[in-house]
């Protein structure tokens, strides 16, 4: 397991604010870097950390006593959750980059975004204490909306249980998916060294106008449409930036040199098949002047078993049907709602639900 | 000379329970060059009253025999505004605002009514009365213009870990004291509502310092009685965005510097 040591860390630099000499050694032990230099990942408690439990007597006996639980708790660390592997995979990042670029602050930045009661926020401190993990933002909302909060952080990842935040917040332009547990007790072996992210392609890293055409008109027209537009870029879709901002911080890697050795690696799994509807969307990646270091084209395959092979500490899909799939076999994943992928199940248009009063 | 005046369309206080809160009517009111007895515009801190009296119609609900209420004084701080004294008293009536007493001084003397009045805290949109008033000993926050768009319906104070407004005048053992009575007295109100739809929140802000310093400053305000709502630890991010998100009725921060130490 990497240590974090906190004395290997860059001094932020001196933009005259700092008047206190103590009080600025302190904080450069621990202050993150600003939102705009960082790629900030949002994490909600419930993804961070199993609250499973609490959240049980939470729906059961109410607001008050779930409060008063977690306070009662507050000493016992929470167990960890669906995105702790991959927070401490981001913090191994951190390290290595902080080793080849001291004075950086481009690095991931980890905050705490939820809308627990500030009183349950000791708890999670605790618990992020207890880890070691290098998290130093918080909001702890009290019941109001996080997205107002994720826009001021300049978020580039927002990752919930709550799949009606992560509309609101994929509505307002910031890449977000909802995270599920793996429902097996064989625990996939994750990497500690390097950063392992796949990411599905059609209305996750690109538009879902493909999809589209598959759902309304068939395969027979999709590959044929596909073809024809092979060089047309795809548009994006919500996780475009994120990957982006991936492709930033290897290139940091590759620039000194440490290709070979690099700690974040990004994959492609989707159900295109390399010879017919494949190349529209390595041009477009092209285009976009984005490199994915493994595209897995499956022509229709399942993708558990592929996922379970490749291991990543997430694996973000916008339909359930991989989503569950993925999960069976072990594998951490992340839905992303978005695109006409949402109104349908296993390829049956979903009933539209008579809209709540 | 001050002139004290109760306002008689509304029940007064029990002085020994109550928090005593002035209010400058140059922030409640914007009174304009008119004379006579028009009514006066409404100012950024209206609001900010009609939150406290929200507070109070909540407390009332849940017992009608509450004597920890907001009293809220409404006090003139230059001879100017002292002229208006009669616009101001028919303005608040106009507006049905509960306002217990008015208190008519000056530049010269607003301090002496404070301190003869009680007053916990002190609210003015200037800048210099509040480092005046705190001088003297009496808890003051500066009203920020962007108040006025805050909401009515839940009164929002914010606790800064660390300065966010800087006070002109570091805190003197006296006034860490009645910081922490007035803090003490918002947390007991605090407490007779349940943990959603409070008509008080209290939010709490740590600027500079990391996790440890928020889950520290969470834990000393509890020990004072205070539950905090929602926690914002901001470890060096820019204040802006966030703070103009949670917009807090007033900040105190005086005599809370030593939450982050």
């Amino acid at each position: 397991m990497t240590e974090i040591n906190p004395n290997g860390w860059a001094p932020v630099e001196n933009n005259g604010e700092e008047k206190d000499c103590a009080a600025a050694k302190a904080a450069n032990k621990t202050r993150p870097p600003k939102p705009r230099y960082a790629v900030t990942i949002a994490v909600s408690s419930r993804t961070l950390f199993n609250m499973v439990a609490e959240r049980k007597i939470y729906e059961e006996e109410g607001l008050e006593k779930y409060v008063a639980h977690q306070v009662e708790h507050e000493n016992k660390p929470l167990k960890p959750g669906p995105a702790f592997p991959f927070v401490k995979a981001l913090m191994n990042v951190n390290s290595r980059l902080r080793e080849l670029y001291p004075d950086s602050k481009e690095l991931f930045d980890i905050v705490l975004m939820t809308n627990n009661h500030a009183q349950v926020g000791v708890r999670l401190i605790n618990s992020i204490n207890y880890y070691d993990l290098t998290i130093e933002r918080i909001c702890a909302t009290g019941g109001k909306s996080p997205t107002g909060y994720l826009k001021a952080y300049m978020t580039n990842l927002y990752l919930s249980k709550d799949s009606e935040k992560v509309i609101e917040a994929i509505k307002e332009g910031i890449a977000a998916a909802t995270m599920f547990m793996q429902e097996t007790d064989k625990e996939n072996q994750l990497s500690d060294t390097q950063l392992r992210v796949a990411f599905d392609g059609d209305a996750v890293l690109f538009s879902d106008e493909s999809e589209i055409i598959v759902k309304k008109h068939g395969l027979d027209t999709f590959f044929e449409h596909e073809k024809e537009f092979e060089n047309k870029p795809l548009a994006q879709g919500p996780l475009k930036c994120f990957l982006e901002s991936l492709g930033k911080l290897q290139r940091k890697f590759y620039a000194k040199n440490e290709r070979m050795n690099c700690p974040i690696r990004t994959f492609l799994v989707t159900a295109r098949s390399a010879a017919s509807s494949g190349a529209r969307v390595l041009k477009t990646l092209r285009s976009w002047g984005l490199e994915i270091d493994e595209a897995l084209f499956l022509a229709g395959a399942p993708k558990g078993p592929l996922l379970q092979k490749i291991k990543p500490h997430i694996f973000f899909d916008d339909q359930m049907f991989h989503i569950d799939g993925a999960k069976e076999l072990g594998t951490i994943s992340a839905h992303v709602p978005y695109g006409i992928g949402q109104k349908y199940h296993k390829g049956k248009l979903i009933e539209q639900p008579a809209k709540k009063e | 000379m001050v002139s004290t005046i109760q306002n008689t369309d509304v029940k007064q206080k029990d002085a020994a329970r109550a928090a005593v809160v002035a209010v400058t009517s140059r922030a409640v009111f914007d009174c304009g060059v008119g004379g006579g007895d028009d009514v006066c515009g409404v100012g950024v801190a209206f609001p900010l009253l009609q939150a406290l009296q929200r507070v109070n119609e909540r407390l009332l609900e849940e017992n009608p025999a509450e004597s920890l209420l907001f009293d809220v004084v409404l006090i003139t701080t230059s001879s100017q505004q002292q002229q208006q004294s009669s616009r101001i008293s028919s303005s608040t009536r106009h507006y049905g605002l509960e306002v217990s007493r008015f208190c008519f001084s000056s530049e010269e003397d607003f301090i002496e009514s404070l301190l003869t009045n009680g007053v916990q805290l002190f609210l003015t949109t200037d800048r210099n009365e509040a480092t005046q008033a705190s001088q003297s000993g009496v808890l003051s926050a500066l009203l920020d213009q962007q108040i006025a768009s805050c909401p009515p319906e839940q009164l929002r104070v914010m606790f800064c870990g660390d300065a966010i407004v800087q006070p002109d005048t570091g805190p003197t053992p006296a006034s860490r004291q009645v910081a922490q009575s007035f803090s003490t007295q918002l947390g007991e109100m605090r407490q007779r509502f349940g943990v959603f739809n409070s008509p008080l929140s209290i939010v709490l802000v740590t600027s500079r310092g990391g996790r440890e310093s928020c889950s520290g400053a969470l834990q000393k305000l509890r020990s004072r009685g205070v539950s905090v709502d929602e926690a914002y630890c901001l470890a060096g991010a820019p204040q802006g965005p966030i703070v103009s998100l949670l917009r807090p009725h007033f900040l105190l921060s005086e005599g809370f510097r030593n939450l982050e130490e």
